[in-house]
């Protein structure tokens, strides 16, 4: 027997099982909260901090990840506030800066509401947000790769940068990585990205509205909890 | 020593501990903190040894090595007692001529004494000399009477007192309850109430519990756990003995910083003398209680001064912050409930219970209570560790204790706590050291750290400094520090190089805010501050780097030129010989003359010029 | 193995969480961690190589290469940086002909640049070979540095 509990998410009241997450709550009923690192059935590091929501107790908010916070009677919890979609934007464009190149990042940012690029672009191919490590680690038992060094120095790697036996090449780390998706119109050339912009089109569509899961082709390129369902 | 079985019999050690030092005679105390060590101290002790079994004055003089006193700037310091004559920097060459004149005969020698900058007298006793007059110390005074490798010395001043007390009749209700009502906070740096964090790890459900002793004092600018911990680490341990009785655990550990040497080894001879002594191991003090304590070397990142980032160091891991969406109290180190505080806090425990709530409680604000040790640094005259009560002014702790500025300069804004905390501007250094009034003004006490900074000091450069600290020690987990600070950094320094555009400070602003709401831990929460605090209060000194491509401190090197002043240069060739780029031209005895060409501004030559001839504008 | 290596896993084999603890041991013994320490230590105490590696990694006190004979510390903390550490880090490196901290070619000077060492009262503060000099001028530094590379080409001398 399962223990259920309930949840207000942006005022919608929906049951969820004891112990799953915010967000894994949220994904079941359709209600698209933004993700990135979160992947089904992996540990939840709160990296990305795309998924973040404001948590409302005792008459005070606080922000914090979805993915991270498990569900509890009673709770409530805003998805798509003024002020967290104005964090989550900032967010966004911090990752769409970083990392132009990559058509899941371009999409995310452009549903998030990044309108304009206020930080010169980088030509980063990793934003760090560890699937491959953890499907690496927990679901291929392999360890092979790993978060190596910290702050700007943080990269994913072999030991000593050498592939080890336990690499079997499987390639289940590119399948799960956002910059594998094909981005539309190619990549683009060192020094020339932009804002891509095409998806808005489906955002802005008039039945769409912020925070429905309109179950976008990215979700499935990148393997959004959405499309396990 | 056979183990003290139970707490009448530590009385009665505590007395014969107390006469044996009471025999009338005279205590020669050297301060063997880090300061004083630097200064070489350890010579002074050697000399005052030697010289103590040639001259027959053994059996006369007591010497004491102690921790740090505070007043680093003048180490090494000698106080004699009882007649209390403070000595500065002494030195091996002056032993001979103290132990002579003043032990023997009973003079002072006036080159040793210190001499008030302000009054311009010489001060003979260290009760008169001003950096000490307006201190309330409480905890930091205890490192002048005690051997920090001595648990004799402790006990002789009552230590482990408290623990007797605890022992001989409190409930761990009532312990929890003394501390809840002396309004002891965190002395860490989020200053949170230390009586509830206990009290929810005992309620916690679990067998196994742990304490830990947070020793990783990693604010650059902050060393009073160092000061607390290498000169009275008995404290420490008491403190952490009736937290764990408090609690109701078994085991503790003490995470220090591998860059604190002296404190790993006077914390690990404290343990090893409390376990021969009883205070530790099975049975404490015949009460059938059992706790140890062990030490943990930090690997230096300054992140694991983050509580979940500190349990996974402990457990041997990288020390990456977890979301605290369950509490540390309930799941800490190895997901059993752990009760984190900091040296200092421990280190106030049992002061709080031998004296007594109200004592603790009578001194400081409304909702901050007893003493702060604060590490006075920076473009001040003096610098070392002070402690005053919670409430005093940041113009008393400057001025008074502090003695002003450097070289007659001006105080424009003091820095405290550390890179998660804040610039406050001289205007608001009437401002009492309270924990709820600096974080509404946008900085902290964090930790303790003072850094003051004067005219020459750039803030936008400071801004710049606690930016790249803070990209260099996240552990790059979240976006929002890793990313979002490097942006932060991006932008500050555009600004301090000459290329800040007016739309960025509105930037910097925004992606301040975010980064501080969003990130993951207290490290990226608050990393934004420095840059927030010296928006908030020094707009003009971005508005003169973004809009007149000028730094008023003549700091930012991209914005300042180096010049020779014609009339002060003698040509005596300091400047000539200092400079790395070849880059200063002269004949001796001529002017010499800077080619803008090949001088990158490096800030060598205005140290060694002793006419003030380098113009930096 | 090597002898000090097993003085050091000595009481620790099995025990995950005593990584950090040995790997400061073998860092103080040996001024590194050696790929067959890295090797040995996953072995002996049952942690991933790859734990081991990130750890030694992550953590300043830990260097995967060899530093040099001597190590000059510069402190960056707050004190140090207001009372002027940057021209020595300037001083230090152009000295020994550096671009930015690590070790020269000859693996005689070693430059490492901290955060803080929590003697601030001495700023700025300068570190050689594990003696604290306090209240640095660059000229002091050079001086200091000028002073070991004449007593180590002497030595050079005398072994050649």
């Amino acid at each position: 027997m399962h223990q259920y509990v309930t949840v207000t998410i942006d005022g919608a009241k929906v049951k969820a099982r004891k112990g799953t997450s915010v967000l894994d709550t949220a994904l079941r009923y359709a209600i698209c909260i933004p993700h990135l690192c979160h992947l089904p059935n992996l540990s939840e590091i709160g990296a990305c901090r795309l998924c973040i929501v404001e948590h409302v107790q005792n008459g005070r908010t606080k922000v914090t990840t979805s993915c991270t916070l498990l569900a509890q009677e009673g709770m409530v919890i805003l998805a798509n506030s003024d002020r967290i979609r104005k964090l989550r934007r900032n967010i966004a464009e911090l990752l769409v800066t970083q990392a132009p190149n990559s058509r899941a990042i371009q999409d995310m940012a452009v549903r998030c509401g990044v309108t304009e690029a206020r930080y010169p672009f980088r030509q980063d191919d990793c934003i760090l947000c560890g699937r491959c490590v953890r499907a690496c680690k927990e679901s291929y038992q392999a360890h092979a790769i790993g978060f190596v060094g910290r702050g700007k120095e943080r990269h994913v790697n072999y030991v000593f940068g050498e592939r080890p036996e336990e690499c079997v090449m499987c390639r289940a780390c590119v399948t799960l990585c956002p910059m594998t998706v094909t981005p539309c119109d190619g990549p683009m050339k060192p020094g020339e990205e932009y804002l891509c912009g095409k998806c808005q089109s489906v955002t802005q569509a008039p039945q769409y509205q912020v925070g429905d899961c309109v179950r976008c082709d990215l979700g499935q390129g990148f393997d959004c909890a959405r499309h396990h369902q | 020593m056979p183990k003290i079985t139970s707490t009448q019999n530590l009385e009665v050690l505590h007395e014969r501990l107390r006469a044996e030092r009471d025999d009338g005679a005279l205590l020669m105390t050297i301060c063997g903190g880090p300061g004083c060590q630097a200064t070489n101290c350890q010579d002074v002790v050697t000399e005052v040894k030697k010289e103590l079994g040639s001259n027959g004055l053994n059996g006369k003089v007591r010497l004491r090595v102690t921790g740090c006193h505070g007043f680093c700037e003048q180490g090494p310091i000698m106080v004699i007692d009882p007649s209390n004559i403070f000595y500065h920097h002494v030195g091996p060459e002056d032993v001979s001529e103290i132990l002579n004149r003043t032990v023997r005969d009973g003079e002072t020698i006036d080159r040793l004494l210190y001499t008030d900058p302000a009054t311009n007298k010489k001060v003979v006793t260290e009760a008169d000399v001003p950096f000490y007059q307006a201190q309330s110390p409480t905890l930091l005074s205890q490192n002048r009477w005690v051997d920090p490798l001595s648990i004799e010395d402790y006990i002789a001043i009552g230590g482990y007192g408290g623990l007797a007390k605890v022992l001989s009749g409190m409930t761990p209700e009532a312990v929890i309850e003394e501390i809840e009502a002396s309004g002891l906070r965190g002395r860490g740096g989020g200053g949170f109430p230390t009586a509830r964090k206990w009290a929810a790890c005992r309620a916690a459900r679990g067998e196994e519990k742990y304490v830990i002793c947070n020793a990783d004092e990693g604010d650059p600018g902050a060393f009073m756990d160092r000061g607390v911990l290498e000169g009275n680490p008995h404290a420490v341990l008491e403190g952490m003995i009736i937290g764990a009785y408090a609690i109701g655990c078994e085991k503790g550990y003490i995470y220090v910083r591998n860059e604190y040497p002296i404190a790993v080894d006077h914390a690990n001879e404290a343990i090893r003398q409390a376990r021969e002594y009883g205070f530790l191991g099975k049975d404490i003090l015949g009460s059938g209680m059992t706790f140890d304590i062990e030490v943990a070397r930090g690997g230096g990142a300054f992140v694991c001064g983050e509580s979940t980032a500190l349990m996974a160091s402990l457990e041997g891991k990288v020390g990456e912050p977890r979301p605290k969406d369950i509490h540390t109290v309930e799941e800490g180190l190895w997901n059993k409930p752990t009760t984190l505080n900091n040296v200092e806090t421990w280190a106030n425990v049992p002061s709080i219970i031998n004296r007594g709530a109200e004592w603790f409680a009578g001194m400081g604000t409304d909702n901050s209570k007893g003493t702060k040790i604060l590490a006075l640094t920076g473009q001040v005259k003096n610098t070392g560790l002070v402690e005053v009560a919670f409430g005093t002014s940041i113009r008393t702790v400057v001025d008074e204790i502090g003695g002003g500025g450097r070289d007659g300069r001006t105080i424009k804004a003091v820095q405290t706590g550390g890179p998660s905390g804040g610039c406050l501007p001289a205007a608001l250094f009437d401002l009492p050291v309270d924990f709820d009034v600096l974080w509404e003004k946008g900085s902290m006490i964090g930790s303790g750290g003072l850094v003051v900074m004067d005219e020459k000091t750039c803030m936008v450069d400071v801004a710049r400094y606690f930016l790249k600290f803070l990209q260099d020690e996240s552990c790059g987990k979240c976006v929002p520090c890793r990313i979002g600070v490097d942006r932060l950094l991006e932008i500050v320094t555009d600004i301090v190089e000459g290329r800040g555009r007016p739309e960025q400070i509105e930037l910097l602003k925004e992606l301040g805010e975010t980064v501080a709401q969003t990130a993951l831990c207290g490290l990226g929460k608050t990393a934004p501050n420095p840059a927030l605090s010296t928006l908030r209060y020094f707009p003009e000194e971005y508005e003169a780097h973004v809009s007149e491509h000028r730094c008023p401190a003549g700091v930012c090197t991209a914005l300042i030129e180096y010049s020779i002043d014609s009339a002060a240069c003698n040509g005596c060739g300091a400047c000539l010989k200092s400079c790395p780029y070849g880059a200063i031209q002269g004949e001796k005895n001529t002017l010499h003359a800077i080619d803008p060409h090949l001088c990158t501004k490096c800030g060598i030559c205005p140290t060694t010029c002793n006419e003030n001839a380098i113009i930096v504008q | 193995m090597s002898d000090s290596l097993t003085t050091i896993l000595e009481g620790r084999r099995s025990q995950p969480h005593m990584l950090i603890e040995v790997l400061q041991d073998i860092q103080k013994a040996h001024g590194y961690v050696s790929r067959e320490a890295v090797s040995t230590v996953s072995l002996e105490l049952g942690v991933p190589l790859m734990e081991v590696f990130r750890v030694a990694n992550f953590y300043k006190a830990f260097s995967l290469e060899p530093v040099g004979k001597h190590v000059v510390t510069l402190c960056l903390g707050t004190a140090c940086h207001v009372r002027g550490a940057n021209p020595l880090v300037e001083q230090a490196l152009s000295l020994l002909g550096l671009e930015d901290e690590g070790t020269t070619e000859d693996r005689l000077f070693t430059i490492e640049a901290v955060n803080c060492l929590g003697a601030c009262a001495l700023a700025p503060l300068v570190i050689l070979d594990g003696v604290y000099h306090p209240n640095m001028t660059p000229a002091k530094l050079r001086a200091l540095l000028r002073r070991v590379q004449r007593a180590e080409s002497k030595e050079g001398v005398g072994h050649a």
